[in-house]
């Protein structure tokens, strides 16, 4: 890990009602580095990253980004400090166009430094020719590279991935590794929330197990899956593979 | 050119020079302040329901406001009418900001709530209790600025700026900023868009123009009730005109004004159950057939509706 | 004055409960604002008129005939509408329009089959001479259709916590989208809620002659906004909170009336305005409902 963590998450707490999505999530995460977070639905993932993307107030713990208390940034602030995301399920400008979509980010998301180069990254996720398109109009694989492309032209350092690759065929799954992988060797922290374990092997550096709001493991993949408590979770779980 | 310049050009200018010389080939000049009276509205109400999905069902109030407020500078202040016709557009926007934290509200929540606001307004100004200030019930006369050519050129003045405003909305950064809020608030943060500051700009400009309708209406037609500068077919037929020709569009609404608002003065006046009717299957049919308006019968086919 | 004001109050907010509740059931039910329903209870209204003048039906045996006719109505319009606006992108705001629509064509026809001129039913149909409480006399026909509102209420009441379909009703209310993953057939308990809805309005309208003054087929949208302001006040989407709302607005009512009536008219706006901005989610509520 290196020495400066660029998000540092303590004690972080979030309830619905009198249900505790998360119960007290700590880590942190450096640049260049990727952190994959596992467990069943409902185990908190993606409320993780809705509290840390700032969807979400959380009811307790701490979070620091570059140094700097992170609570109490709206969303836009969040985008403009350079964190951004993708959804689960695609959540486009869907009466614009794809390019009117990363304009709009590369914009306004943009805090300092050379803009985006906007042509270079639609074609980068194969989605130069659709460019002029409505973005109601595309697939819904379409729409998750769209969200991606939206995120990367805010030239975020911190990405968090939200099950991008659910819905890619293989190659597609390989390709889409490789580009988070070289989006890493640029120095992008990613935390990446994905049910598909192969996946995963091929792009994080370590990963976090959660079960009902706790971690239950944090280290290597390869050891996760033989730990006895992880096994437990997931067995009987449908993800599992 | 930029494509709101070009749409402008396209739509806007030819709209604005055919009822700068209608007057000369047809006498009833009422009738055609009234028609640029609603093509303002019209476009002052898509500027927020279109490009914010924000729906103001009592919009007729910042038009009754900017109405009083043209009236009471010349009343009390006794102000030259272009002085009192920026204190309209400004009676207009102090409301909107009063009202600006019925944005934290959704949907039909807010449309309840401006109609809610709306109605407050009118309630004040009416009350007999303020006679001495508003004239209560019992309405305003503003005979030493009657001016009616002055206040149509003016009048097509505003109309203008709102078709200008709406065209730039539609192409520029601003606009596209906030069409992407309305399609996904979340995302739109995500990407860096501050929402809610968009939203209050949006808002405030379309009480702008409510209110410069308003104090343009007192000043042309010089003598009013409050039931004729709050009346509330005012915000309706403007809801219904946008949604006949198509929201977040600059040639629906248009339509909308023209093709609607026609023929209510053709079957409307004498009776108005009649249109009422009309109006009411209209929006039924629309929100269940064609609930993007008539536009997207185009648009769909791959035509550019500007 | 004071107690006699709070007393008329309180009959009052009976009344008022009843018609804010077939609007906060179908709310409750639909996530659907009925704009529609303050023009559903002005048709109860002249239902009740001819079924009087013309049949000589007294109010209270017309009641029944209302409730079950307007029912009967409310199912197939829930089928021909709701179900097609459901599946669309933004369903709120477009049934909220929608109803708008159904509104305007229902006040016109209205108006074309009725005229404009106001019309009543003379409050001695429901018996003569004052009831005497606390010392105060009230007017025989405000205390009748107070008793007819807190009838309803029990009646959903009973409905909701003691019938099957009730229950179904009340997993409806609490997620759409859970009820629907547990096999319960939506649109069928919807569509009864709507009809429900629909009877209640009629019901509460068969009334309006006794405590709203005359009536004219464009008494609807000021129905409307106290109906609105009465579930707004009593929590929207819990049909039973309504009753605190219709009592906050009958005593509201009444003091404003007794003490400032020059200002009386402003109560249900300032009201609802005030509810919306401090507790959007309502006195009682937990639902927030934000941008």
């Amino acid at each position: 890990m290196s020495p400066e963590p660029l998000l540092e998450i303590a004690g972080l707490v979030k309830r619905f009602g009198g249900f505790r999505a998360l119960d007290g999530v700590s880590f942190s995460l450096g640049p260049g580095e990727v952190l994959g977070l596992v467990g069943p639905n409902g185990s908190g993932k993606t409320t993780c990253i809705n509290v840390i993307s700032g969807l979400y107030a959380p009811d307790g713990g701490e979070m620091r980004f570059a140094g700097r208390p992170l609570g109490g940034n709206a969303m836009h602030r969040r985008a403009r400090l350079g964190i951004n995301r993708t959804f689960q399920s695609p959540r486009p400008f869907a009466s614009l166009s794809v390019r009117q979509n990363v304009e709009l980010a590369a914009f306004y998301g943009h805090a300092e430094g050379p803009r985006a180069d906007i042509p270079a990254l639609l074609a980068s996720l194969d989605l130069d020719s659709l460019a002029p398109r409505r973005a109601e109009d595309l697939n819904s694989a379409q729409q998750k590279l769209l969200d991606l492309a939206r995120a990367l032209a805010t030239a975020p350092r911190l990405l968090l991935v939200d099950e991008l690759a659910a819905g890619l065929n293989p190659a597609e799954l390989a390709r889409m590794a490789e580009r988070l992988r070289a989006l890493a060797r640029g120095g992008m922290a990613l935390l990446v929330v994905e049910h598909l374990l192969g996946f995963l092997e091929s792009v994080t550096d370590r990963v976090i197990v959660m079960n009902a709001g706790r971690e239950i493991f944090e280290g290597d993949l390869s050891a996760a899956v033989r730990h006895p408590e992880v096994v437990r979770v997931f067995l009987g779980s449908d993800h599992a593979g | 050119m930029p494509r709101a310049a070009r749409d402008f050009l396209r739509v806007g200018v030819p709209v604005v020079l055919l009822f700068a010389l209608l007057p000369l080939f047809y006498q009833n000049e009422l009738l055609l302040f009234n028609f640029v009276l609603f093509l303002i509205l019209t476009q002052g109400l898509n500027a927020v329901y279109g490009f914010t999905g924000y729906l103001p069902f009592g919009y007729v109030g910042f038009f009754g406001a900017g109405a009083y407020g043209f009236a009471l500078a010349v009343m009390h202040l006794a102000a030259p009418p272009l002085l009192a016709l920026l204190l309209a557009g400004l009676a207009g926007v102090v409301l909107g900001l009063i009202l600006t934290p019925l944005l934290r509200l959704s949907g039909a929540y807010f449309a309840i709530a401006n109609l809610a606001a709306a109605q407050m307004v009118y309630q004040i100004i009416a009350n007999p209790a303020l006679a001495d200030i508003t004239k209560g019930p019992y309405g305003v006369s503003l005979a030493s600025v009657f001016a009616p050519r002055a206040s149509y050129a003016v009048a097509l003045v505003i109309l203008a700026f709102v078709l200008g405003l709406v065209a730039w909305l539609r192409h520029g950064r601003f606009g596209l900023a906030l069409q992407a809020m309305r399609d996904d608030p979340v995302s739109a943060a995500m990407a860096g868009i501050p929402v809610l500051r968009g939203r209050v700009v949006a808002w405030l400009l379309s009480a702008l123009i409510a209110g410069l309708a308003g104090g343009v209406f007192a000043w042309h037609i010089s003598v009013f009730y409050p039931e004729t500068a709050f009346d509330i077919s005012i915000s309706i037929f403007a809801i219904v005109f946008t949604l006949f020709g198509g929201a977040a569009t600059l040639t629906g609404p248009i339509a909308g004004v023209l093709v609607l608002y026609g023929l209510y003065n053709v079957i409307g006046i004498s009776v108005p159950q009649y249109f009422q009717l009309i109006y009411g299957a209209l929006i039924v049919g629309l929100v269940l057939f064609l609930p993007r308006g008539f536009a997207s019968l185009l648009s769909r086919r791959g035509i550019d509706v500007p | 004055m004071l107690l006699h004001a709070l007393l008329g109050g309180v009959v009052f907010g009976c009344y008022f409960t009843l018609i804010g509740l077939g609007l906060n059931l179908v709310f409750g039910v639909m996530r659907i604002v009925n704009l529609a329903h303050g023009d559903v209870l002005m048709l109860g209204s002249f239902a009740a008129y001819f079924l009087f003048h013309l049949a000589a039906l007294s109010p209270l045996s017309a009641a029944p005939l209302i409730v079950i006719g307007f029912f009967l109505l409310g199912l197939p319009f829930y089928y021909l509408v709701v179900p097609r606006l459901a599946a669309s992108r933004d369903a709120e705001m477009l049934s909220f329009i929608l109803f708008f629509g159904v509104q305007q064509i229902i006040e016109a026809l209205a108006a074309i089959a009725f005229g404009s001129s106001e019309r009543s039913i003379p409050a001695r149909v429901l018996g003569i001479g004052a009831v005497h409480l606390w010392g105060q006399s009230l007017p025989r026909a405000w205390v009748i259709s107070a008793l007819v509102a807190l009838a309803a209420v029990l009646a959903l009441y009973l409905y909701l916590y003691h019938t099957r379909l009730g229950l179904l009703t009340r997993a409806v209310m609490a997620s759409r989208e859970e009820a629907r993953a547990s096999g319960i057939d939506i649109h069928r308990v919807s569509a009864i809620a709507f009809g429900i809805g629909l009877a209640l309005a009629g019901l509460a309208g068969v009334f309006a002659p006794f405590m709203l003054g005359s009536i004219t087929p464009a008494m609807g949208s000021t129905i409307n906004l106290a109906a609105f302001a009465v579930i707004v006040v009593g929590t929207l989407g819990n049909p039973l909170g309504t009753v605190l709302g219709g009592l906050v607005y009958g005593v509201g009512l009444l003091m404003m009336q007794t003490y400032l009536s020059a200002w009386a008219d402003l109560l249900p706006n300032l009201l609802l305005i005030l509810v919306l901005l401090v507790r959007p989610s309502g006195l009682l509520g937990r639902r927030v409902r934000l941008a």
